[in-house]
């Protein structure tokens, strides 16, 4: 009885795939075209997650997909050129800047152009390449996946040239922008070549007071020797449900950094799938997550060891507040045959007030004989004795308690490699925590 | 300076002070002995204000003020300081950043703008080579990886920055070395002026030998119980405290 819900709403999307089909695939191309019904298929066996599916036991899916939201399958163009409307940059750091208004890639009226070695156009125009990658690196019969998969219209695919050092990072803002409910499904496909480098600031944000549910499905397929970072950084509101999910790739010798910071979610699911395919991949990923309100951030990552000698660390810090509530589920599978693996796991969490909740789930599941695999994850409160030392010192106890949440997440922060960025980073979960950040106010890496 | 009377105080509801009678004028050093469990470390934390403390009946008034009505933050900004017997780890917080902050919280206090950046680490430098810290602690996590007397030292190096009126040291010379002793109770005297005063806690007549202070009182079962001047704590460090438990009980 508990999926009832759920299973209506499965049927409720599928059958608006069924009945606007050839509107939905005329507004697309015929890569994306191509997956649709296997995924709907797929949704129609499986349904939608409830909190008996593993991967979303903190995040309740059919409340996500409860409400009547529309969806644009006309393509209508935003009235809003975000490019005038949203400032969006880090004072010093210039990047390559994009938008995505709703599951609208606006590429068009980009002031910039792509530096040279990096291709960035929406999937509608990819051709071949997209034909090549689309869809490959979804690996778990996801139906979230699934379902973006079915209804999934354009997105945005970048790749980067062998060898191309990629000078300027590149900045793909989310915004969430309707007068009215709103499911919006992302697409991006990023494909970076061996031996290249290159930076990517995430962003997702939104802008007015509609309720929202994103569905974004993200694919990476990293080359030998290419060094990615991925900063991602989520400023959402309490109308905003939020289910992004990564596939990562890596080819042996690459390197990846994934680092998030969230300042506000509504609620959000964050899942995350690595895996590391050539021998000595080192993939990094970490998050410092600030919630308040009721506020719900869930990270669910696997990192998969499939090659020998890869390296593998999560580094995953939450300060909860209020009713908060923060989920850490981490996952280090170690195929067999990946000797030599090395790996750690640190989930700590900080709830300010009795109230807030964290769920904290570090796992290992290893078939190989000769790994090193560490994890470890704690829950606390605020030092009492370390408050009172610093009000002893004058610091008032406002204050001081936003230091020491600060000091908490800073070690998240301090692993960013971008000096200007990890400086406006905690210069933005600064404000957080003074409560100087507004929400719906559109980007916050202006101010 | 400071006028304590009667004061009984609690902590998770046992009853440590039970009727402290204590002045203290400007410019005197006070050294408190006793037995271990005597209340010592009870007072210092009453006197800053520590909430786990609960003051049930007396009084405090330090420079015309009642103190018990003041939050810790404000009895610091007021003058008053307590060097901590065991100095938190507070990691992720700068050394500079801390130091800041207070100073910029009593500047608030007294309605002065921010230090400006220069004038601040010049005093922080100089402050530093009072008490022979080395620069590199300032950009560490407060007290993060300090041995126990690094810790001291950087108790009186905070002493030494914000310029209290009054100071507490909580036993600043346990775990302490004769050198670093001796640079702890140097950086304390040079701190010293005819306007501020301070209590020291300590068992040792080292201190005593440094400080030359002008009373000396004995703490037993949450009462002072004999007072005097350095003399008495020379006594004590030779003969102990139980002619002193004696005398009481025979009363």
């Amino acid at each position: 009885m508990l999926n009832v819900e759920t299973m209506s709403s499965s049927q409720q999307y599928i059958q608006l795939y069924e009945e606007q089909r050839a509107l939905l695939e005329q507004n697309s191309c015929p890569t994306m075209n191509a997956q649709r019904s296997k995924a709907a298929q797929l949704l129609a066996q499986k349904k939608l997650p409830t909190r008996r599916n593993e991967r979303y036991r903190y995040f309740n899916v059919q409340e996500a997909f409860a409400p009547d939201y529309g969806v644009n399958l006309l393509r209508t163009l935003p009235a809003i050129d975000p490019y005038a409307t949203y400032r969006c940059n880090v004072p010093n750091l210039s990047t390559q800047l994009y938008f995505v208004v709703n599951d609208t890639p606006m590429l068009h009226c980009a002031p910039n152009q792509p530096t040279e070695g990096v291709t960035i156009c929406a999937m509608r125009e990819a051709g071949a390449l997209l034909q090549e990658y689309y869809n490959k690196a979804v690996n778990d019969a996801d139906t979230v996946a699934a379902l973006n998969t079915m209804l999934a219209q354009d997105g945005i695919v970048v790749h980067v040239a062998a060898h191309t050092k990629v000078k300027h990072p590149i900045q793909l803002v989310n915004v969430c922008d309707a007068a009215m409910a709103m499911m919006s499904n992302r697409r991006l496909l990023i494909v970076v070549e061996e031996g290249a480098e290159v930076q990517f600031l995430l962003c997702d944000h939104v802008a007015g007071k509609s309720a929202y549910l994103t569905t974004q499905v993200t694919e990476a397929f990293i080359g030998r020797q290419a060094k990615v970072d991925f900063y991602t950084i989520e400023e959402n509101a309490d109308n905003v449900n939020k289910l992004a999910l990564y596939y990562v790739q890596q080819q042996a010798e690459s390197r990846v950094a994934m680092n998030g910071v969230t300042l506000h979610a509504g609620h959000s699911h964050n899942h995350v799938n690595v895996q590391l395919l050539g021998q000595h991949a080192d993939h990094f990923t970490a998050a410092a997550v600030i919630a308040g309100d009721r506020e719900l951030v869930d990270y669910n990552i696997v990192v998969e060891h499939v090659a020998e000698n890869c390296n593998s660390e999560m580094l995953y810090k939450y300060v909860l507040d209020d009713e908060s509530e923060g989920a850490f589920a981490g996952k280090v599978l170690v195929r067999e045959g990946a000797q030599h693996t090395t790996s750690q796991q640190t989930n700590a969490n900080l709830c300010v007030t009795p109230t807030a909740r964290a769920y904290a789930q570090p796992m290992l599941e290893i078939y190989a004989d000769d790994v090193k695999c560490n994890h470890g994850s704690t829950v606390g409160k605020l030092d009492e004795t370390a408050l009172f030392y610093m009000r002893q010192r004058g610091i008032p106890e406002t204050e001081a308690r936003l230091l020491l949440q600060h000091a908490f997440v800073n070690e998240v922060l301090q692993r960013v490699e971008l000096e200007h960025l990890r400086d406006r980073l905690a210069h933005l979960v600064e404000l957080r925590f003074r409560g100087e950040l507004s929400k719906c106010a559109g980007c916050k890496m202006c101010q | 300076m400071l006028e304590i009377k009667n004061l009984h105080a609690r902590v998770e509801g046992k009853e440590i002070l039970k009727g402290v009678n204590l002045c203290i004028g400007d410019g005197e050093v006070h050294v408190l002995m006793g037995p271990n469990g005597s209340g010592k470390s009870t007072l210092s934390h009453v006197l800053v204000g520590n909430p786990k403390y609960e003051v049930t009946e007396g009084s405090i008034t330090f420079n015309g003020k009642n103190l018990l009505e003041l939050s810790p933050e404000d009895r610091a900004h007021e003058g008053i300081f307590m060097s901590f017997q065991a100095p938190t780890e507070i990691p992720g917080v700068s050394m500079t950043n801390f130091m800041r902050a207070a100073i910029n919280a009593k500047r608030a206090y007294f309605g002065q703008d921010q230090i400006p950046a220069a004038e601040f680490l010049k005093m922080l430098k100089e402050k530093r080579k009072l008490v022979g810290l080395d620069a590199h602690f300032m950009s560490r996590g407060v007290n993060e990886g300090f041995s126990g007397g690094e810790r001291k030292r950087n108790e009186i190096f905070q002493m030494a920055v914000l310029e209290p009126l009054f100071s507490i040291l909580d036993e600043t010379d346990s775990g302490l070395d004769v050198d670093a002793l001796r640079i702890v109770a140097d950086g304390f005297n040079m701190l010293r002026t005819e306007k501020t005063s301070a209590m020291v806690i300590t068992h040792y007549q080292k201190m005593l030998d440094y400080l030359k202070p002008d009373f000396v009182h004995v703490l037993v079962d949450g009462r002072i119980v004999k007072e005097g001047t350095a003399a008495l704590g020379y006594e004590i460090e030779e003969r102990g405290f139980d002619w002193i438990k004696e005398e009481v009980n025979n009363a």
